[in-house]
């Protein structure tokens, strides 16, 4: 999960060559979370505007480390959507590739580029948001220190470089002093908040520390998704063959 | 103006009736005018705000003609850095089992991408405006989002099932999302749905391809450069267009529908103008002593020809108006006719429930209508300008207004004759053609009182040995004002050749299809997926073959694929098929070329074989090479063999199937052509076809009966303008004979009076008028199917060159002559009944004081 996390908050990321100090915070954020796998069991919970409550369910499992990761995210409940997956490759020096499988029709589509910041089936993330980004794609700008939710945190605002592609022109990150997790983040387009994600029930598992509530707030919208995370493990040995189309359309 | 409302207002209202009379003309003329324009115009811009509606703010569209093309070159097209969104799209029209509802527009998108380009704006569940989940929407293949108008006339909720036509059989389709009216759910009159693209690739049969691919730019992005580059990306086999571009590609193939239309409303009013010219004719006669007074009272000739045209440009201006009204009650019941009519006989569907009225097509309708008045009053406004006052006002004095036969009009027609026939030298230059025919016709038209004159005098002998007054009577009416009656004349001529000249068209197409289809098309039984076979929406696997071979009873399979692609910019049928197989089967010799040589080459994929329509209406020849664009490049094929094939109305390409499928990457088929083994009852072996598939696929077993009653009924459909045609010039037929022998009656009212007056009885004035308009009937009866002869020949060149490219024997419709013989003399008797009846009725006195 913590590759999720750390992807929702780098990929809006910037600051300038200067402030080396905005880069160690994050070099050492993206380092804390590093861990050769990750698996959990999510729950997602979409509340409307309209406080209309609908849940699923998936099983998540990644491998590699940031911007070089590799995560397959098969949906497990309601019957309706069992089966559905989605196959996603990071890259360190490009947008991710994605493919989504539906059984029901036993295709696997490609998500493509242009696509990925529309929504993720109904959920408020976008297909971007579910992306893990190396820090080395964006640059970062120190703004403040500020305090969110009672905890102390480094204000860093994250712009992505020319060569990455990306929906929010800007990120507003609140990096806990504590353990270098990401507290909130904020992102915009050409000024406008677009998202806002915010980070609590942090536990230790093995050894790194994970928020296992993810809320995703859509300005536009009103609506939000809760996700929570069960059965977190890390460095859980996987292969990479279970990370490819074919693996995907099993 | 005061003239209009001192002099005619008065007569009007005194002879309304035949007033009405007069405008008939002109409302026929407009009404059908406008009600085919209109209803043709309708579902023409029905199928554009289609095309538009679905674009939304698609800038370009890629498309392969009917064939498809493989996913791969979406992400081609993803990745050129111009395009900021491409998205997939397939298209068909299905049936559904919704009673009363009709077909429905599937729309298969990717819904990741698509709401970049369409807006569908989705009827909240709650307060979520949203589908009710998007990840079921595309995780269930049965998931469907239909427009709101559609959901309410058929009581449907979220949830609610839909029955439809799938390459899999019938299966239930579930609601799961419902568009707010208007913007892309009113496309297709609001019977749309949209579903997952890949999921309607698999409901449709269409493998791994789509149909088109919808982009639009990133800002500062120029579309011509975009176009340029993706076509040199994509190659020749790719069309990116506008949207619009589309939709002019159904104006394209309904061309010759359009043509035939304006052929018909051109024709109503050309002729009604020759009533016009009549009614006016009686308006000069019947005022006479009103235009002496004018005269005298010092109105000059040119005051009085302007009062005639004035009330020209009225009746044109009245009738116009009446004719528009009636003219879109005609689009209205004929819309969804032609909507249906085009949508079978092109294969391309699109629902047209209201009819589009265009402002500027209305206003040219009324200019029209008044021109063609103003053109049909300026003899008889001169006649009446030539009005003597001194004689006008003579009581007992009659002036000769319709002035005999003039020498220069003959020698005129003679000229124009003469340049008709030298341009048929030239007929290869179409303008030529054309030209010689209008020549042909005003020649005629020139020669009518002449020709008429002959004729009353050859008929004079017969009339007086009929009846020995009566018929004298009515002989020398007719000899002694020829004009009088050339106007009815002429209109009956102009009918009855039109009436000859489709006929005879009709026919000869009637006996080419029929000769085909008994000869050519000879399979057994026909397997398609849909009951249309124009209809290409549905495909089968190639591997469906195979198995219908194992049923007994079944001697041999042919497997055709055909869809419309680009050719030369126009949309061409292209058909392809294993030509040994064909070969075998073929028994009718090709237009051009040698059978084996054609079938040898053709089946080894080094040349295509060309039907006679696409090679007439494309200008190639045999041994020409067609640059036929396909999704792998340019495919550039000699024509080996000229066939005949009416299969399409535009003309149809035949390859061998092992090519098409090498350059379209296409296994699927559109139709099995079946021959039933020796000893295999038809009967038996549908009812197998249909047990082995009857459950899993959508199918139709059509027997050789069937498909022919099937071609037949569309051929009638086809023809059906023709009929509302040959309806119009019996219309006219009576209408001008009845004006004939109202003036006639007008003219010799006098005279007629000075009969009963020395003891002439009721009946003999009856026999009277009854025998000339039998005489009338008669003359515009030779006249025409003489004019018809000549019209047949123009008509088949048309056809070929021009309209249909068949090529037709030329036979004159005997039959068709037959049949007008008695029924236009009955026409012309019943024509005749109540003027002969307002004849005998009128008083004595004032008609022995007439004049």
């Amino acid at each position: 999960m913590n590759r999720l996390i750390a992807a929702l908050f780098l990929l809006c990321s910037l600051a300038s060559a200067q402030y080396d100090f905005s880069l160690q915070i994050m070099d050492e954020s993206e380092n804390r979370s590093r861990a050769g796998t990750q698996q959990y069991e999510g729950t997602l919970e979409v509340i409307s505007a309209g406080n209309k409550v609908s849940i699923k369910r998936w099983e998540y499992r990644r491998i590699g480390s940031n911007g070089a990761s590799k995560a397959i995210l098969r949906f497990t409940a309601p019957a309706e959507v069992k089966g559905v997956a989605l196959l996603i490759v990071n890259h360190t020096d490009r947008s991710s590739d994605q493919w989504m499988w539906t059984p029901a029709i036993q295709r696997d589509r490609r998500i493509a580029a242009q696509d990925r910041s529309t929504r993720f089936f109904g959920t408020d993330f976008s297909f971007e948001d579910l992306e893990e980004r190396d820090v080395d794609q964006f640059d970062y700008k120190f703004q403040d220190e500020e305090t969110i939710g009672g905890l102390a945190c480094w204000k860093i605002e994250s712009k992505p470089r020319q060569s990455v592609s990306s929906q929010y022109t800007s990120s507003m990150l609140w990096i806990r002093k504590d353990n270098y997790l990401a507290a909130q983040i904020e992102n915009f387009s050409k000024d406008k908040l677009v998202r806002r994600i915010r980070y609590s029930d942090i536990q230790n598992v093995s050894g790194t520390w994970t928020p296992r509530t993810v809320e995703v707030y859509d300005a536009n919208r009103k609506s939000r998704t809760v996700l929570k995370l069960e059965k977190l493990e890390y460095n859980v040995p996987m292969k990479d063959e279970d990370f490819t189309l074919e693996a995907l359309r099993r | 103006m005061i003239l209009l409302k001192l002099i005619s207002w008065p007569y009007v209202r005194q002879h309304l009736p035949r007033w009405l009379l007069t405008i008939a003309g002109i409302v026929l003329g407009v009404a059908v005018f406008v009600g085919i324009h209109t209803a043709n115009q309708s579902v023409v811009y029905a199928f554009h705000q289609t095309v538009d509606r679905i674009a939304g703010s698609t800038q370009l569209q890629i498309s392969a003609g009917e064939t498809g093309f493989d996913e791969t070159v979406l992400d081609h097209v993803q990745a050129v850095p111009e395009v900021r969104v491409a998205v997939p799209v397939i298209e068909a029209v299905v049936s559904t089992g919704v009673q009363g509802q009709g077909n429905l527009l599937i729309l298969g998108v990717d819904m990741t991408g698509d709401r970049s380009l369409r807006d569908y704006d989705l009827e909240s569940s709650g307060a979520d405006d949203d589908i009710d989940d998007p990840l079921v929407f595309l995780a269930q293949p049965d998931s469907l989002m239909v427009t709101d108008t559609y959901a309410r006339e058929n009581h449907l909720g979220p949830g609610a099932k839909v029955p439809m036509s799938t390459m899999d059989g019938q299966k239930l389709f579930t609601i799961r999302g419902i568009m707010k009216s208007g913007g892309l759910s009113s496309a297709f009159g609001g019977n749309l749905a949209v579903m997952d693209v890949y999921a309607a690739q698999k409901v449709f049969g269409r493998g791994r391809k789509f149909d088109r691919i919808d982009l639009a730019l990133k800002d500062g992005a120029n579309l011509e450069d975009v176009r340029a580059k993706l076509k040199t990306l994509l190659g020749t086999g790719f069309q990116v267009q506008v949207p619009s571009a589309r939709a002019q590609q159904f104006d394209s193939i309904s061309r010759v529908y359009t043509l035939t239309a304006n052929v018909t409303s051109v024709f109503a009013l050309f002729i009604g103008m020759f009533i016009i010219y009549n009614t006016f004719q009686i308006a000069v006669t019947q005022r006479r002593t009103e235009i002496g007074i004018l005269r005298a009272l010092g109105a000059t000739r040119r005051q009085i020809r302007t009062l005639f045209l004035g009330e020209s440009v009225v009746a044109g201006l009245f009738g116009s108006i009446l004719g528009l009204l009636a003219g879109i009650a005609i689009a209205r019941g004929m819309t969804g006719y032609i909507a249906s009519l085009l949508g079978e006989i092109f294969g391309i569907a699109q629902k047209a429930d209201e009819i589009s009225t265009n402002p500027a097509l209305m206003t040219f309708a009324v200019v029209l209508g008044v021109i063609t008045s103003v053109v049909a009053a300026v003899i008889p406004a001169r006649s009446a300008a030539r009005v003597d006052p001194v004689q006008a006002l003579q009581k007992g004095k009659y002036q000769q207004l319709s002035a005999g036969e003039n020498r220069a009009r003959r020698i005129a027609a003679l000229i124009i004759a003469i340049l008709a026939a030298a341009c048929l030298l030239f007929e290869r230059y179409r303008i030529f053609f054309y030209v010689g025919d209008a020549l042909a016709v005003l020649a005629a038209l020139l020669l009518t009182p002449t020709f008429a004159l002959l004729l009353a005098r050859a008929l004079r002998p017969l009339l007086r040995w009929m009846r020995p007054v009566e018929g004298t009577l009515a002989a020398d009416s007719l000899l002694q004002a020829p004009r009088r009656t050339s106007g009815a004349v002429a209109a009956l001529m102009l009918s009855l050749a039109l009436v000859v000249a489709l006929g005879g068209l009709t026919r000869a197409s009637y006996d080419s299809i029929f000769g085909w289809l008994t000869v050519a098309l000879n399979p057994d039984l026909f397997v398609s997926p849909s009951q249309s076979l124009t209809q290409r929406d549905f495909r089968f696997p190639e591997s469906m073959g195979a198995q219908l071979r194992a049923i007994p009873g079944i001697g041999e399979v042919q497997l055709v694929r055909d869809a419309r692609i680009e050719i030369q910019g126009k949309p061409t049928m292209f058909v392809a098929a294993d030509i040994a197989d064909l070969r075998r089967h073929a028994t009718l010799p090709p237009v051009a070329g040698n059978t084996e040589e054609m079938f040898r080459l053709a089946s080894q994929g080094k040349a295509v074989l060309a039907s006679e329509n696409f090679a007439l209406l494309n200008g190639f020849k045999l041994g020409d090479v067609v640059d036929i664009p396909s999704p792998s490049g340019m495919l550039h094929l000699p024509i080996a063999g000229i066939v005949t094939d009416y299969s399409d109305e535009q003309g149809s390409l035949l390859v061998d199937r092992a090519l098409y499928k090498r350059f379209w990457n296409d296994s699927t088929v559109n139709i099995f052509r079946i021959y039933l083994a020796p000893g295999a009852a038809e009967a038996d072996v549908k009812r197998r076809i249909l047990d082995t598939f009857g459950n899993q696929r959508r199918l139709f077993v059509l027997t050789n009966r069937d498909v022919r009653r099937y071609i037949l009924r569309l051929t009638d459909q086809w023809f059906g303008i023709t009929y509302v045609q040959i309806a119009v010039a019996v219309l006219v037929a009576v209408l001008g004979i009845v004006n004939t022998l109202t003036v006639s009656i007008t003219d010799r009212r006098r005279e007629l009076g000075v009969l009963q007056a020395v003891g002439g009885l009721r009946n003999q004035v009856r026999g009277t008028i009854w025998l000339e308009a039998l005489a009338v009937g008669t003359v515009g009866l030779i006249l025409g199917l003489a004019l018809g002869a000549l019209q047949l020949y123009y008509s088949l060149h048309i056809s070929a060159e021009d309209m249909a490219g068949l090529r037709l024997r030329y036979e004159y419709p005997y039959p068709i002559a037959l049949w007008l013989l008695p029924g236009i003399l009955l026409v012309a008797f019943l024509s005749a009944i109540a003027p002969a009846e307002t004849a005998v009725r009128g008083s004595l006195v004032e008609a022995l004081e007439y004049e």
